[in-house]
């Protein structure tokens, strides 16, 4: 059995950090209050783009809160934080990369005002 | 992975002779290659990790389709999430973390060897799952119901459910109407044009009625009589027009072989089920007036670019008998309409008449229906709409409708050539319009992200069966409780996930 662990830590029980009541009910229901604030959030106009900013930095706040506590990471062996930041770092460099170079697969739209395309022959009246 | 810190074990080689054969003190269940509890823990711990890891490059691949499809195409994920009820959407948040709090109490539990405790997390993490799940099935069967489905399957203006938005009556707002009113004769008038010819505002006075949208199915039967004077007898129907030419010639052909007798066999002509007759009527607006000049119609019908088939075109030819304009057709292919016209023809040549005027596509009246990405509506089916017109307006003095002249300067302006559509026209489509073409690839992105994740509920929920199973057992002790945290680990990648799927397909502004 541990003896020793990387974070000297007062909840620290057998081979594992153990979360606190204290902590769990408080990571829990902040939780569930930023899930009220993002839904409240989406009421206030801020423009598209701002409000997807803030419901997104909400979630990642929350995420946060779900992987250092629930999931321990914050007492946990760094290690593991390396696996999974490299994780995130991958699907950032995944989303990034792949937005740069979507905007070159677009149709391009051409549009004279002077020179219209040509609309196809369509039905004509009897006798037109 | 061992780590510096972890000071069990020997350093290198540790799986001696002796460390075999269960020498641990604890729990049974340390696995006899590891030294010891803390060796085995860590070692699953690193291996959930890197499976959690590899989780959110498996989502990832969602998240990027997601993205790009809202980086070109913001207009439908604005229009689409209406679809979605941020109410459902919010509970299941909630439900997911309060079960992500039970499935940490249940680690802390495990810890501790508070059995009951234990027991009641798990039982009460499996509960939230099926309430999780539970929700996701009455959205579900709600799209299901209402055509809000991936792929061709979005349908939404023809399904029967009650929300505003979705109703049979082509309610999609904004385009209650899509038929062309005469107001004056209380009837529709309108035929298809080209859509660079229409005036695309689909909320213009006088051009909107309420309209139901019925869908028919097209089949097509010949008749033929055995005898002169005998019975008609009708075949059977075929579903398209080829098969039905096909057994008529064969029937022609064998009635042929046998000449005792005179029969007739009459072509293929369309059988609508139910039948419908506004379709088949033909606009009167095209009717030349008693000066054999042919008018313009009055107001344009709603041709959008993803119309299904709706307007009935056919071919026709015209020829003057005396000062009337006589009619024939309408014929469903240029060769049947040229087939008449050749007979006709020669009819009126012996007659000494005027040649028909040659075979042009006609038009019949038509309802201009509005749906939503249409592409894939089966041949076989033909829409119709039952519509009920605005009141004809009280006669006034100098009704500019009862008036040729004005007529005629009403339709041009109507007729104005295609101007393209500013910023502001398709805000104003935007905010009550059709959905916007291909609608559909929200969906089909939202049941993908939400159907995977839905489907990592499911697994989750028999793991933590599983593990309620040895809980009551009483398999978990302080020194061995790896299970309950890895299971609980993977379920709050799954709330993370979750929580990130929430604002961005329920929230969207």
């Amino acid at each position: 059995m541990a003896t020793d662990t990387t974070h000297h830590h007062d909840d620290h029980h057998g081979i594992a950090h153990t979360a606190s009541i204290k902590v769990l009910i408080g990571t829990g229901s902040t939780l569930l209050l930023l899930t009220i604030v993002t839904v409240l959030a989406t009421k206030i106009d801020l423009g598209p783009n701002m409000n997807l900013a803030l419901a997104m930095f909400i979630a990642v706040i929350k995420a946060t809160l779900v992987i250092l506590f629930f999931m321990h990471l914050k007492y946990d062996k760094i290690f593991h934080t390396v696996v999974f930041m490299s994780a995130i770092l991958a699907a950032s460099l995944f989303v990034g990369f792949t937005l740069m170079d979507s905007g070159q697969y677009q149709e391009a739209n051409i549009w004279d005002p002077n020179s219209p395309p040509r609309a196809p022959v369509g039905p004509r009246p009897i006798g037109g | 992975m061992s780590s510096p810190d972890v000071p069990s074990g020997p350093p290198s080689g540790g799986h001696g002779p002796d460390d075999h054969g269960h020498g641990h003190h604890g729990s049974r269940f340390i696995a006899h290659h590891y030294d010891d509890a803390q060796h085995q823990f860590d070692s699953g711990k690193f291996g959930i990790w890197l499976f959690l890891a590899q989780e959110v490059l498996f989502f990832s691949a969602l998240f990027v389709a997601y993205i790009l499809y809202r980086h070109h195409h913001p207009e439908i994920y604005a229009y689409a999430h209406s679809y979605l009820d941020v109410k459902y959407g919010a509970i299941n948040t909630g439900v997911l973390i309060f079960s992500s709090l039970t499935a940490a109490w249940a680690v802390r539990a495990a810890q501790l060897n508070q059995r009951k405790l234990l027991i009641g997390c798990l039982v009460a993490t499996i509960l939230c799952a099926f309430a999780f799940l539970g929700i996701k099935y009455i959205e579900y069967a709600h799209k299901v119901h209402e055509h809000i489905l991936f792929g061709r399957y979005f349908d939404p203006c023809v399904s029967s459910g009650g929300r505003p938005l979705l109703t049979k009556n082509n309610n999609c707002s904004g385009h209650e109407s899509t038929v062309v009113w005469d107001t004056t004769s209380a009837r529709p008038t309108a035929g298809c044009f080209p859509d660079y010819a229409v005036d695309h505002d689909t909320r213009r006075e006088g051009v909107q009625a309420s309209c139901t949208v019925n869908e028919v199915t097209v089949k097509y039967v010949f008749s033929w009589v055995e005898t002169e004077a005998g019975p008609e007898t009708t075949s059977s129907p075929y579903g398209s027009l080829g098969a039905c030419r096909e057994a008529q010639q064969k029937k022609t052909d064998a009635f042929k072989a046998d000449a005792t007798k005179k029969r007739t066999v009459n072509p293929c002509v369309e059988q609508l089920s139910p039948p419908i007759r506004a379709i088949t009527e033909q606009c009167p607006e095209w009717m030349p007036s008693s000066a054999g000049e042919p008018v313009k119609p009055k107001y344009p019908c709603w041709r959008p670019g993803f119309a299904p088939e709706v307007c009935r075109l056919g071919y026709s030819f015209t020829w003057m008998d005396g000062t009337t304009q006589r009619f024939g057709g309408p014929y469903p292919t240029e060769g049947d309409c040229k087939k008449d016209f050749k007979t006709k023809e020669g009819e009126l040549k012996a007659a000494g008449g005027a040649p028909p005027a040659p075979c042009v596509r006609s038009h019949t009246v038509g309802v201009i229906v509005e749906y939503g990405d249409h592409e894939h509506r089966p041949s076989d089916l033909r829409i119709t709409a039952d519509c009920k017109g605005p009141p004809p307006p009280p006669p006034v003095e100098g009704d500019p409708l009862a008036d040729t002249q004005q007529r005629a300067e009403l339709g041009k302006a109507a007729l104005s050539p295609y101007k393209r559509p500013t910023a502001h026209d398709a805000k104003e489509r935007e905010a009550a319009g059709p959905p916007p073409e291909h609608t559909s690839m929200f969906f089909t992105i939202y049941f993908a992200m939400t159907g995977l994740h839905g489907i990592h509920v499911l697994f989750g929920i028999f793991v933590f069966i599983w593990l309620l199973v040895r809980a009551i057992k009483g398999h978990f002790t302080p020194d061995y409780f790896g299970p309950v945290d890895f299971a609980a680990l993977y379920w709050h990648i799954v709330d993370l996930i979750w929580i990130f799927l929430f604002p961005l397909l329920y929230l969207i502004h």
